[in-house]
């Protein structure tokens, strides 16, 4: 009886225990069912996104050629670092661990991640664009320990040096503004920030691609699901001429003045050669520049950023000398043989001025006055045509105006007139400013490149071009020509009167005038090429200034000018040298003498000139 | 000892679909382990050694009476017991455990055998008390079981030293443990529960169990494996996404995937219908072995029966739930398809005495 009744308790609680299991694994199965089937797709989702990435491939910009097909701005590829947040388990201790990895200072690379804080975490943060190949290989050899940093091979821009640094300009991280400004960028791509590079970004720029990857556990790629290659930008090909750039830094690096040098071809407006001095390494702002050079940049005196070319205003002294001439000769107020007195000074309105030839230059007419650069003559001329005549010829020939060259930033020059002193000074002009302004002192101020084209509108007999540089444009199916941008003015004048000008530019070289540091000479000796130009020196300061402000570690010394044409007749090159507290015309004519000389051996099939030794003249 | 009529009456059934397990395991393991860009993994090679290994074991599980096996249970429950204490010593570590005996390329691990012991000296005991177990009774098999328990939770590896638990349930049960008791147990547990949380449980466990509350808290840390096992098993779907092209499980998403984790990638790649029939063939392996219990002539075959099955089930069940992300995570195999030779071992050489008691239901 005991016996039945425990078996069946032990059947009753069997049969407890089968149901017990039976239920327990309907519920497993439910459980299963509930995941795979009813909650699948979110799953499924997860599962995706747990093991694919889209990496971005980005495009190499567009190489930059001169006139000839040589390369100016290529790409290279270099090595960028990035902290990928998703793989992150500890963002302090990758933080430290790679800034300790790459020499770093552990608050900049945390800086660098605060400023991207809000992207999305599967986005890498660079933490350096251009590493070096220690930086990668100490980075390789920290692999496991740093899952979360990816080396990323990527392309970057290759500049020659600090040639035309200021025209090429530099690219850098687009920044929020631009990314609002439209143009369908995003953060974290390179875009040009000066210069050609920012002009003509939409061009240059190319489309990344993408690429689906698979990724295990700890990011590492396994394979490849789906490849978009990039599109490269495309290739500009600029009216530069490398040679005559060249001759540019060569002659500037040898003459050892800051400046600006600006070399045109005065039949459409090609811009051959172009420089600012100093000038900074692009190649610092291709790879992402630190702070250090940035601000040394920023704070130094000198300012290299700055683009001296066409955004720095400077009196052209003696340049100006041809606009009074031309503005007196087309208002039908003299003719080139009308003359003047100069006894080394004058009277006007009851003040003296002097002519920078103490003893005077006698009689003397429209040609040798500009030989000579007398000022009396032109103090006069300027008096007899008034501010407002000399103004609108100015701007005929591109000054006082602005060039519209293709570069961003370009800053406008000024000529004086009545108009402007009632409208920015509220106060009549008085007939005495005209007479400094007839010597190009005064307020008249200008930029190297608008003293180009004046030099250019001289030679070419009045058509004012645009300066550009843009000549092609290859989106892979071939070089398609861009033709020159219209001329901004073209002036009806009379070719005889231009000629007289000319003429006295070519005895600024040729004869007894104060270029003869730019004439040409043959192997045979002899002036070849009709060199023409006018030298300016142009006081920083006036004379009663630099007594007051004394012994000062200021450079207080004048600034030196030459504009330039040659062949006088039918003119291929036009220009202007501008050194920078360079004391003579003379000397800035030494560096046109360089970039002419080499200009013409090129075309005449002559061996090149060295990389010349030029000696200015520094006795005020 | 083995005579030529026990032949008929083994359960060929429950070996089939036991045997059918250990294929799914191994091709399971096969697909996580075995990646031609990383050379040939041979771990499904070690499985199948293994799993000839854990038959022949049954064999000798099997070739005598089961009763041989309980006389003798004293001395082995004390030669198990002495095993626990060498590796508590002796044993070799490996990811800060010490739970293996090498024995020159195979790793021993006795824990998985002590269940077995276990089993059978509480059959013994229980089996030879009649009627209801008195406090006594049950204190003596609490104490029976704490002791192994308390060596392998020192290890330290509490999923393996819980298994035990169920055994000593499992047949204070059948024995006719009075519900009240039962639920005074239930009630004592439930109270030991803060008490084991504040002093028992270690750093590590004390996260696994917080995390699994509130996986989210920690999604890369203890939650990860949680969140990714579900993602796993989730993303399976209906069919699967075939043999070899689940990835999670390919992609070492999952951790330990051969192991812990391979019903995970079983219902990664073969889907809801994969689990199903793996369920399936779990659910008539312990109804089946459940009708062994039934059958069996003698009390003390059936405690056998339910004493081996007891901590195969938990097993089963937990590490199923598990894997699904649906229980804290916990280093418990699943019995039958995990890789590993003493589990496979263990578990063959246990169900061995289950084919046993129910082969030897006509003998005296």
């Amino acid at each position: 009886m005991a016996i039945a009744e425990d078996r069946r308790t032990v059947a009753g609680r069997l049969s407890v225990l089968q149901y017990f299991i039976a239920l327990v694994f309907s519920i497993l199965a439910v459980g299963f069912w509930v995941l795979q089937i009813a909650q699948h797709e979110k799953y499924a989702e997860l599962a995706e996104n747990n093991n694919q990435r889209t990496l971005a491939l980005r495009a190499p910009r567009g190489v930059l050629f001169d006139r000839n097909g040589t390369v100016l701005v290529e790409n290279r590829h270099s090595y960028s670092i990035s902290i990928v947040r998703e793989q992150t388990t500890d963002l302090d201790r990758t933080i430290r661990l790679l800034a300790s990895v790459l020499g770093f200072e552990e608050r900049s690379v945390r800086e660098i991640v605060e400023r991207h804080r809000r992207e999305p975490t599967y986005r890498p943060i660079v933490i350096i664009q251009d590493a070096s190949l220690q930086q990668v290989a100490a980075v390789t050899a920290r692999r496991l320990e740093l899952p979360d940093v990816l080396i990323e091979p990527i392309p970057t821009r290759q500049y020659p040096d600090t040639m035309a640094a200021h025209l090429f300009g530099y690219v850098g991280e687009v920044n929020d503004s631009q990314i609002a400004g439209g143009d369908n960028l995003k953060s974290g791509d390179i875009v040009g920030q000066s210069g050609v590079e920012k002009i003509y970004n939409t061009l240059l720029m190319g489309e990344d691609g993408a690429k689906i990857v698979v990724v295990n556990s700890v990011g590492r790629e396994i394979r490849t699901l789906e490849e978009d290659p990039p599109t490269e930008g495309k290739r500009l090909q600029l009216t530069l001429d490398f040679d005559v750039q060249k001759a540019i830094e060569d002659a500037f690096d040898s003459i050892g003045f800051n400046g600006a040098a600006v070399v045109l071809d005065p039949q459409n407006g090609d811009v051959l050669g172009f420089t600012s001095r100093p000038a900074y390494d692009p190649n610092a702002f291709a790879a992402g520049i630190d702070r250090v050079k940035w601000a040394s940049l920023m704070e130094d005196e000198d300012r290299p950023l700055n683009d001296r070319a066409i955004q720095g205003r400077y009196s052209p002294g003696s340049t100006f000398k041809m606009a009074v001439a031309l503005a007196a000769l087309e208002e039908g107020i003299i003719t080139p043989d009308f003359r003047v007195s100069c006894p080394g000074h004058a009277n006007f309105y009851g003040r003296d001025f002097k002519c920078w030839k103490k003893g005077g230059h006698g009689s003397i007419d429209l040609r040798h006055a500009i030989e000579q650069s007398c000022d009396v003559y032109f103090y006069t001329v300027a008096n007899m045509v008034g501010v407002d005549k000399i103004n609108k010829w100015a701007a005929a020939l591109g000054l006082g105006v602005m060039s519209g060259i293709d570069l961003p930033n370009e800053v406008q020059g000024l000529v004086p007139s009545t108009e402007w002193k009632r409208e920015k000074m509220h106060e009549k002009w008085y007939a005495g400013e005209t007479i400094s302004v007839g010597i190009g002192q005064g307020q008249v101020s200008v930029t190297p490149v608008s003293m180009a084209v004046y030099a250019a509108t001289l030679a070419n007999g009045g058509t004012r071009l645009t300066p550009h540089l843009l000549k092609a444009v290859d989106d892979g199916t071939g070089w398609k020509p861009v033709p020159p941008p219209p001329p901004q003015a073209q002036s009806n004048i009379d070719p005889e009167k231009m000629q007289a000008i000319r003429d006295g530019l070519w005895m600024v070289v040729n004869q007894a005038g104060t270029g003869h540091n730019a004439l040409l000479k043959g192997p045979d000796g002899k002036p070849i090429h009709d060199v023409s130009g006018k030298t300016g020196t142009a006081q920083v300061i006036s004379n009663q200034g630099k007594a007051a402000a004394g012994n000062t570690t200021k450079d207080l010394r004048d600034n030196g000018w030459f504009v330039f044409f040659a062949p006088r007749d039918k003119p291929e090159i036009a220009g202007v040298v501008f050194l920078e507290h360079g004391v003579h015309g003379s000397n800035a004519a030494l560096v046109a003498h360089h970039i002419l000389d080499t200009f013409f051996a090129k075309k005449d099939g002559r061996p090149l000139p060295p990389k010349p030794e030029l000696k200015p003249n520094l006795v005020p | 000892m083995f005579e030529r009529r026990l032949y008929y009456h083994i359960d060929w059934a429950l070996l089939l679909a036991m045997l059918a397990l250990c294929g799914l395991g191994v091709a399971m393991i096969y697909s996580t382990t075995a990646d031609p860009t990383r050379g040939v993994s041979r771990l499904h090679i070690t499985q199948m050694y293994a799993i000839v290994l854990g038959l022949i074991a049954m064999v000798v599980t099997l070739s005598f009476d089961y009763r041989t096996f309980t006389d003798k249970s004293h001395l082995i429950y004390i030669g198990l017991l002495a095993l626990l204490v060498y590796v508590m010593f002796f044993g070799a570590v490996q990811m800060g455990a010490r739970r293996w005996i090498a024995l020159g390329g195979f790793n021993l691990q006795p824990s998985e055998f002590a269940k077995i012991g276990v089993a059978l000296v509480l059959a013994k005991y229980f089996g030879e008390n009649r009627g209801t177990p008195a406090w006594g009774d049950l204190a003596i098999g609490g104490v029976l079981t704490l002791v192994p328990l308390a060596l392998i939770a020192k290890e330290p590896d509490l999923g393996t030293a819980v298994t035990l638990l169920p055994v000593f349930a499992g047949v204070a049960f059948l024995a006719g443990m009075r519900m009240r008791v039962l639920g005074l147990l239930c009630l004592c547990l439930l109270l030991a529960a803060p008490v084991a949380w504040k002093f028992g449980l270690k750093d590590y466990q004390r996260s696994r169990i917080s995390t699994f509350l509130d996986p989210s808290q920690d999604a890369k840390g203890a939650g990860y494996q949680q969140i990714q096992a579900r993602i796993t098993v989730g993303s399976g779907g209906l069919t699967g996404k075939g043999f070899r092209h689940g990835t999670q499980g390919q992609l070492r998403f999952l951790p330990v995937a051969h192991n812990d984790f391979i019903f995970s990638v079983l219902a990664e790649e073969q889907g809801f219908a994969g689990v199903l029939v793996a369920l399936g063939l779990y659910l008539f392996v312990i109804l089946r072995a459940l009708e062994a219990a039934r059958l069996s002539k003698d009390r003390l075959g059936t405690y056998l029966v339910l004493g081996v099955l007891a901590s195969f089930t938990f097993q089963v069940v937990y590490n199923i739930t598990m894997s699904a992300g649906l229980a804290p995570v916990k280093g418990l195999t699943l019995p039958l398809m995990s890789y590993g030779g003493s589990s496979m071992i263990a578990t063959l050489a246990g169900f061995g005495l289950i084919l046993n008691v129910r082969m030897r239901r006509f003998t005296n």
